[in-house]
Parts: structure tokens; C-alpha cells; sequence
């Protein structure tokens, strides 16, 4: 934390403001797939929530950064006005944990498309895990349990691994990126 | 309760929120919402009419759990003994399971509504500094983030009017139009973030922790007596219910 900048924090709590919103306007979403096929619809979607994770790592690629943006944006969720209310912050730090586990395992050295879905993955396993005690998981069918926890962990991989890494690079593009790790990154692939 | 000190207010209902969720006893769970709708109410000058309205989307929230509880819950150990439910003869553990979760979740919207309601976002944050010893510069960083939120909402009509001008297709499908403002909308959040980060560090922002503050927040004998009195109803309401049955 301590080779943070200011601009690496602000840049975190913008991201984490944009999808903290992204966020909020995903839970109807949320109750309309679970009306529909049941709680397996959450699991769907899921990697939705572990986005700024991914995301804000990639662009920043500092030890810490998967962590706290999430926090950040359980935070901002609550400074909006969710319902649900500062335990959602803690979801959030669990969620960021294991997004986190995935690049502290690369020692922040590798961005690459595996270490990204892979903290997908970790974000899903460590949120099953919380889901599984607060949702109380118990009262259903285990055979279902661990299809849930297929699905998610299929979910963090492809959206927020894969998109997270689209979105980023889109990023880029844009030249918004020069002072951060992933433009310079864009930039030499670009020149050599 | 809106001068109760944000982080223990925080603290209180975060962890009322993990004691209930390994309680599985649906008596005590609804004493216990009566009992945190009651201090909503009385305590916190909410107004029922408001109330209610934030109420309704966590309500269709429990419903929609409890529907999908019944619909893929386990095996039940004892199928025979069943119990009507609205219309359907459904296995009797299947319902009381069901009825508990749906009950929980709704617990916890009444919880998150005591903390939402009554609490100043910006307290919340200056008081995480104060008390919790986060540090500044992660702080008032998170407070220059949550400043942006209404710009973006200018940010979004300065964007489209831009694709109109430049004669852009505007009548793309869904998932396209997300695509074609999302990229614009989080380049510019950038942007800004990073000029806003040199402005605060050009007026002499160090995020050092032994700053002054404009407004101070401290904790004294009032918040402890909430924080106890909330988190010892919730033995109370076991005790209650333990008692009925």
C-alpha cells in the first residue's frame, strides 16, 4: 500500500464508482433471474460483481489493488444508498480476497489471461463460500450446491476475467492509460 | 440515532448481521426485524411512507428466495409429514427451511435500512478515518471517487450528444449502446480522477494521519449502550422464543 499514488487511488475509487453502479442496477437483475430458474440464476451473473477487481488490477498492477478497489466499490455501493446495507462491504472484501490470492500468487508479476480469469475463479470460490453461510446454502439440495458453484466459478472466469480484460484493454486504446502499467504495456506492443 | 457514531453503527449492525446468520430459529428472526423496524422508526425519524418504499424491493427479494427455496430444496428426511402451505401439501421441512431463509434475508434489509437511513455518507467516511484508523489518503480519495457520481450523469448526455452530433447510429440494440458508452464514460471518469489526485496533492495533500479535521467525531457512552442493546435483543428475542415453544 505504501507504493500507492494519489492518482493509482483516485483512479480506484472512480472505477470503483462507475461499476458500483453497475453494480446496484444488477440486483433487479439479480431477483428476475433467480424469479426464473431459481438460485442458479445469481451464480449466472455473478462475475458481474468481481469486474472492478480484475479490472482496476490490470490497469494499476500494484499488490493490493483487487482487494481494495472491491472494497471501494462495497463502499460507494453503500455511500449510493444500497439496500443492502455495510454488510455488503464485507462481500466485498471477500470477494476481493480471492481476486486478490489469484496475482499475489504471480507475485504481481503476470497479467496474463489465466492469472486474470483465474482471479475470477478465486472470487468465486471465496464468495461461494461466504454465500454459503449467509445465503444458508444448507437448505438446499447439495448435487445442486455444487452446480451453483460450478456455474459461478465458470462465471467469474468468463465475465469478469475475459470482459474485465476486454474492458481494460479498450482502456488502453483510448490513450487514458499512458501513466498507468497497462498503457505502457499497450504502447511497447504497439511499437515493437 | 442519526448522531450515533457512524463506525459503530456500521460495526453493530455488521455484526448483528454474521450472529444471524446462523440463526435458524424464524420466531426469533421475526421478533428480532419488529424490534429493528421499531428503532428505525422511533429513533430515527424515518418516515413510514419512505420507509416502505425502500422497503418493497428486498420484500420481492425474500419472496422471490422463498419461492426458489421451495422449488429446489433437498430431499427432505421425513417426505410424509407434510404441512399446507397456501395452496400446496408440500413436505414440512421443506416450508420451515424455506421460511427461515426468506425470513433472514429480509432481517437483513431491515438491518441495512437502520444503518442507510439514518447515517450522513460523508460522516460514515470521515468517521472510518477518526475512529477505524483508515488511512487518510485511501479516505478522502474514496470521497473525491464518490464526488464524481453526479458528473458522470453529465458525462453520459455530454457522450451521446457528441455520437448525435457526429451522426453515430443511435438506434443500435441493448448490449451495443452499453458497449459504446461504457468505454467513453469510464476514459473520462480516468481523467478525471487523475487530474483531481494532482489538485489534491498540489494543495498540499499528503494523506499523512496526523492532519486536522473540520469536522471531528468521537464516541462516547451513548454508542456503546446501542451497540449493546442491539446486539443483546437478539439473545432476548432467542430467549423469547425459546420460551413459546
Amino acid at each position: 500500500m505504501k507504493s500507492w499514488r494519489m492518482k493509482d487511488i483516485v483512479v480506484m475509487a472512480a472505477l470503483a464508482v462507475v461499476f458500483g453502479i453497475v453494480y446496484l442496477l444488477f440486483l433487479p437483475v439479480n431477483v428476475v433471474m433467480m424469479g426464473l430458474i431459481g438460485p442458479i440464476g445469481t451464480d449466472i451473473i455473478f462475475g458481474v460483481w468481481f469486474l472492478v477487481s480484475i479490472v482496476a488490477a490490470y490497469i494499476i498492477q500494484k499488490p493490493g489493488v483487487a482487494l481494495v478497489s472491491e472494497t471501494i466499490a462495497g463502499v460507494v455501493e453503500v455511500l449510493i444508498g444500497s439496500s443492502v446495507g455495510p454488510i455488503i462491504i464485507l462481500s466485498a472484501i471477500v470477494q476481493g480476497l480471492g481476486a486478490e490470492a489469484a496475482f499475489a500468487i504471480t507475485r504481481y508479476r503476470s497479467y496474463h489471461v489465466l492469472v486474470l480469469m483465474g482471479a475470477g475463479v478465486g472470487a468465486a470460490i471465496t464468495s461461494f463460500i461466504w454465500g454459503y453461510f449467509r445465503g444458508g446454502f444448507v437448505a438446499l439440495d447439495p448435487s445442486y450446491v455444487v452446480l451453483m458453484l460450478i456455474v459461478r466459478i465458470i462465471s467469474g472466469a468468463v465475465i469478469s476475467g475475459l470482459i474485465g480484460k476486454a474492458i481494460s484493454e479498450a482502456l488502453a486504446k483510448t490513450g487514458t492509460l499512458t501513466s498507468f502499467p497497462l498503457g505502457k504495456m499497450y504502447r511497447q506492443r504497439k511499437a515493437g | 440515532m442519526h448522531n450515533i457514531n457512524p463506525s459503530i453503527k456500521a460495526g453493530t449492525v455488521t455484526i448483528a448481521a454474521i450472529v444471524i446468520a446462523f440463526l435458524f430459529d424464524p420466531l426469533a428472526l421475526l421478533l428480532y426485524i419488529g424490534w429493528t423496524i421499531a428503532i428505525t422508526l422511533l429513533f430515527g425519524r424515518v418516515p413510514i411512507r419512505k420507509y416502505l418504499l425502500y422497503l418493497l424491493p428486498f420484500t420481492m427479494f425474500a419472496i422471490g428466495m422463498l419461492v426458489s427455496t421451495l422449488l429446489f430444496a433437498k430431499t427432505p428426511e421425513n417426505p410424509s409429514v407434510t404441512q399446507q402451505f397456501l395452496f400446496w401439501e408440500l413436505p414440512k421441512e421443506t416450508v420451515q427451511d424455506a421460511l427461515a431463509l426468506a425470513i433472514r434475508v429480509f432481517s437483513y434489509s431491515t438491518l441495512s435500512l437502520l444503518f442507510v437511513l439514518t447515517t450522513d455518507k460523508v460522516a460514515f467516511i470521515l468517521s472510518l478515518i477518526q475512529q477505524c484508523r483508515v488511512s487518510p489518503k485511501l479516505a478522502y480519495g474514496i470521497l473525491a471517487g464518490y464526488r464524481f457520481l453526479p458528473l458522470l450523469k453529465d458525462e453520459l448526455t455530454t457522450i451521446r450528444s457528441a455520437h448525435l452530433i457526429r451522426g453515430a447510429k443511435t438506434n443500435t440494440s441493448r448490449f451495443s449502446r452499453y458497449k459504446q458508452y461504457t468505454i467513453p464514460l469510464l476514459a473520462s471518469a480516468i481523467r478525471k480522477a487523475e487530474r483531481t489526485a494532482i489538485a489534491m496533492e498540489s494543495k498540499g495533500f499528503t494523506g499523512e494521519r496526523d492532519r486536522t479535521f473540520y469536522r471531528t467525531y468521537h464516541t462516547n457512552w451513548i454508542d456503546w449502550i446501542f451497540a449493546i442493546v442491539m446486539l443483546g435483543a437478539i439473545i432476548l428475542c432467542i430467549i423469547v422464543s425459546k420460551s413459546f415453544q
